[in-house]
């Protein structure tokens, strides 16, 4: 299953043609210190869709922006048809044949989508050969779209269409899309392999698919690649390979070694709180013990944005007193939205919340908060502070009543309940009156910890919270995490990263496309379930 | 590894440098944008007075000054002229603290005074009672005409600066009907011609005035303008409301989470300053114009939203602000008085604010200009692009 061999000496024995469209060799690519991709090589044949698959932070998207000339790389080399090139930027690239569909569309919802297609094209501009230019190549692709319709009325299928379109009227060799299903229904995705099938059989292009959902590497593709923490560790072909095997390479085996090194130290918490009723798997049954009370229960949430994408799909989850449940999953399968529920930022269209067995309404400014909810949120910037207000201000944001006389804020009390926690949190300030925007991302981060920890609340919700932290300040966070749950909170850790996961957390919540896929106690985990369900595979 | 920080955050980092010497600095720069921009106003002001007219330009300056300045009676005019747009500009920076950008004060200003003039001249109170009432009424006027927009904003999400400044021409139009309707507020004369005006307020319903000209005369309303912007300073910086309200326009997410809502807090904020702008309509009608006539608000409620503008959050600004436009106000009066054309008093006094409003915006576009080169310099260092939008 796994091909060591070097791309190089495969490049041989593909039949579909000599030279390979495209490939990698040794591409190295640093930010600061981190190494975000090390030696990779790829290299991908006409006449092949070849899957690249990885967790967040594998390193993929930093190897196509090399490969878009987005990025420069540090070292290593790039090939097209066999002849080394420099891609100095994304220009440069469209000349040499290299189109990418992104995930998150460049396309200008004002425009048509004729225009959207000719945009950035240089030249004169001739609409009616344009839009017959697009009706070809819709029909010839059967993508499936007006082009004097405004992209803003579209769906996100169609406007990914759009996007398609546009890349193929360049006529590329190599096509890369990156995560192209995120926005796509079932029967999207499948009208979208079909049409890429066409694009690689009849015309002999080579197709790049970034994905972290197992079953699309597993149909669509022909070879794949697995990339983590930057390198990649197989190679294959992919009939020759299956979910587990993928979900092996993706979330990586040297992971138990570390992370049971680490929850060593967390065995007493976890044999204290271990309480499964959200049972979605048989074997979580048989280790109940003795059962803490659920502080919070979310029932079949479903939340639907405007523009009709659905973030939450009866999403159902029990949180236990004391206890840190992981929810782990690939970036953008709704935790987003989670988060912003607890937050009472957004309203679930159906479903409930309860908190301490108490209902509590979604959505509505403070809800969450008022119940013993506190958040410390993904993007600190979003919800979590005010730059332009002082650290003194920040650190009582959401309890000002109680710096207050009356309702009159107290100059002596703000300044003192700033100075505590200041001090017992070690948040490094010149003043309590300095603003927030001047101080380091650390430890404005400690500035939100403080206060979410200083409301002891009954469940604290921790998004992403050692996101883009040094390696001190992660400990101290983790620190903090399980002193709270020790003291009886019900802590829900959101985080994309499987290691913090592992080393922190009693049950793992696995969330894909907007609902709980399975429930597994930290004391049974099996990683290659894990990788899985993160792929979309229930099991 | 830190993150690249989005636009706000560095523009926050370099507006917010602390250090004693920055802050001099900024001082300085600050004196030397305003001797500038003045000399400017002043040398394109004189170009256009001498081929205009053939007046010495020193002339014409010397009018503005004696007008605004100069005596004590002057003074007096200048505060006069500055006490609605006091109010004003302190109900619009309520607003704008919040975020909520109502520029249709002037509307709201003249909806107030109207239901204030139809209180105080239609109801036959006794005259102590009446000034009182009329002031209240005229407030609760602009409150409910800036709560249509309020309305429209949280029931069916109309953007706030669209719907106020609409709701402007619907007050001249609403002005005009009242004031062609003897029923509501046009004059009971005599004659048989009536014009479309309001009675003129008696006496004893009027706002007391200190003083008696030509020596130094001053409408007591002068003192409630002060007063009130003490009142307004002390709630916005002490109050849990005025935390609330800063909380909300500086990141309406994280007012949200605290449980402040953007409907009750912000459209409160968007009320309160239509009551102001209302209250600012009932001064003017009781205390200097006493009649209500079409275009008795004299664009005050426009000077007054400027007036917010160029004093940002600050509400101790607008008081020199305020004094500077009531200055012009009465200087340009003055001015047209002594011969010079109007039209040209209506192009010296735009002038000189625009100067009064060059300085802030330059140090806005430096900090910008700041805030890209860190942007770029951090962007340099994690070789990713930083994305920098034009700050809200």
């Amino acid at each position: 299953m796994v091909d060591d061999t070097p791309p190089s000496a495969r490049t041989g024995e593909a039949s579909t043609s000599p030279v390979a469209a495209v490939e990698l060799k040794g591409i190295t690519k640093r930010f600061g210190e981190v190494v975000a991709c090390d030696r990779v090589d790829l290299s991908v044949s006409r006449g092949e869709i070849h899957g690249l698959l990885g967790q967040n932070g594998a390193g993929k998207s930093t190897l196509m922006k090399v490969l878009l000339g987005l990025l420069t790389p540090d070292a290593g080399t790039i090939l097209i048809n066999g002849r080394p090139v420099v891609v100095k930027d994304p220009l440069a690239a469209a000349e040499m044949g290299i189109a990418m569909v992104h995930q998150h569309f460049s396309v200008i919802g004002a425009l048509t989508v004729w225009e959207n297609v000719t945009l950035g094209e240089p030249g004169r501009l001739d609409g009616k050969r344009a839009i017959r230019h697009v009706t070809e190549i819709a029909e010839r692709y059967g993508l499936d779209v007006d082009p004097l319709t405004r992209l803003d009325e579209l769906t996100p299928g169609q406007r990914q269409r759009v996007e398609i379109i546009k890349c193929l009227r360049r006529d590329p060799t190599i096509l890369i899309l990156d995560e192209p299903t995120s926005v796509l229904t079932l029967s999207e995705s499948e009208e979208l392999f079909g049409t890429l099938r066409k694009v690689v059989l009849d015309e002999g292009r080579a197709v790049v698919l970034i994905s972290h959902k197992l079953d699309e590497i597993l149909n669509a593709t022909d070879k794949v690649t697995i990339m983590r923490d930057g390198r990649v560790v197989e190679r294959a072909v992919t009939a020759e390979t299956d979910a587990a095997g993928l979900a092996r390479g993706m979330v990586g085996r040297d992971v138990v070694l570390r992370s049971s090194a680490a929850g060593l130290g967390l065995l007493e918490e976890a044999e204290r709180t271990v309480e499964q009723r959200t049972s979605a798997t048989p074997d979580l049954d048989a280790t109940g013990t003795a059962a803490a009370p659920v502080i919070l229960r979310v029932d079949q949430a479903r939340h639907t944005t405007r523009d009709g994408r659905t973030l939450l799909d009866g999403l159902s989850l029990e949180l236990a007193r004391g206890e840190i449940l992981g929810l782990a999953g690939v970036e953008g399968n709704g935790q987003a939205a989670l988060e912003e529920m607890l937050t009472s930022l957004i309203a679930l269209d159906t479903g409930t919340v309860e908190v301490d067995g108490v209902e509590i309404r979604t959505g509505r400014p403070g809800s969450m908060a008022n119940a013993g909810v506190t958040v410390i949120p993904e993007d600190r910037h979003q919800a979590g502070c005010v730059l332009g207000m002082t650290v003194a201000e920040n650190l009582v944001l959401d309890d000002v009543q109680r710096v207050c006389n009356r309702r009159i804020i107290s100059p002596r009390l703000i300044r003192r309940q700033a100075e505590e926690l200041i001090e017992q949190f070690g948040i490094k300030t010149p003043s309590p009156n300095t603003p927030m925007a001047s101080l380091s991302g650390g430890n404005q981060q400690r500035v939100v910890l403080a206060r979410a920890i200083r409301r002891e609340p009954k469940v604290l919700v921790a998004a992403q919270p050692t996101h883009g932290l040094d390696v001190g300040a992660v400990e101290y966070m983790t620190e903090q995490l399980r002193a709270a749950a020790a003291r009886g909170v019900a802590v829900l850790l959101i985080s994309t990263e499987l290691e913090e996961i592992l080393s922190l957390a009693d049950r793992i919540a696995v969330i894909h496309r907007g609902r709980i896929l399975g429930v597994v106690d930290r004391a049974d985990v099996d990683l290659e379930r894990i990788g899985l369900m993160m792929g979309g595979h229930p099991a | 590894m830190e993150e690249p920080a989005g636009s706000e955050t560095l523009l926050a980092k370099v507006a917010g440098t602390t250090t004693r010497t920055s802050r001099r600095n900024r001082l300085l720069a600050n004196i030397a944008l305003y001797v500038v921009a003045m000399a400017l106003a002043l040398a394109v002001s004189s170009v256009l007075i001498v081929a205009a007219t053939e007046a010495a330009p020193f002339d014409v300056f010397h009018a503005m000054y004696e007008g605004s300045l100069s005596r004590p009676s002057a003074i007096g005019l200048t505060l006069d002229r500055a006490m609605p747009i006091l109010i004003v500009a302190v109900g619009g920076i309520i607003a704008t603290r919040a975020a909520m950008f109502n520029i249709g004060l002037e509307g709201q200003l003249m909806v107030g005074g109207l239901v204030g003039a139809v209180v105080a001249l239609k109801l036959g109170l006794p005259a102590g009672a009446a000034l009182p009432l009329t002031l209240v009424a005229s407030a609760v006027g602009g409150a409910l005409w800036a709560g249509i927009a309020s309305l429209l904003r949280f029931w069916r999400g109309v953007d706030v600066v669209i719907s106020t400044l609409l709701l402007n021409f619907v007050a001249i139009e609403v002005l005009s009907f009242a004031l062609n309707k003897s029923w509501l507020l046009q004059e009971t004369s005599s004659n048989t011609q009536k014009l479309p005006q309001s009675d003129r307020l008696e006496p004893a319903y009027q706002i007391t005035r200190i003083g008696e000209q030509p020596g130094f005369s001053v409408s007591t309303g002068i003192f409630l303008a002060v007063i009130l912007a003490g009142v307004v300073m002390f709630a916005l910086a002490r109050t849990r409301w005025g935390f609330r309200l800063k909380m909300l326009g500086m990141n309406p997410n994280a007012a949200r989470a605290a449980g402040v809502s953007m409907a009750a807090v912000g459209g409160g904020a968007l009320v309160m300053s239509g009551a102001f702008a209302g209250l600012a309509g009932g001064v003017v009608f009781a205390g200097t114009a006493f009649r209500i006539q079409p275009g008795y608000s004299a664009n005050i409620g426009n000077d007054g939203l400027l007036c917010a503008l160029i004093a940002r959050r600050n509400v101790a600004a607008t008081l020199p602000v305020a004094f500077f436009f009531g200055a012009m106000r009465a200087g340009g009066g003055f001015l047209a008085a002594t011969g010079v054309p109007r039209y040209l008093v209506d192009v010296v006094q735009p002038l000189l604010v625009l100067a009064a409003l060059l300085p802030p915006a330059v140090l806005f576009l430096w900090d910008r200009r700041q805030a890209l080169r860190l942007a770029r310099s951090e962007a340099d260092s994690h070789d990713e692009p930083a994305l920098i939008g034009a700050a809200a």
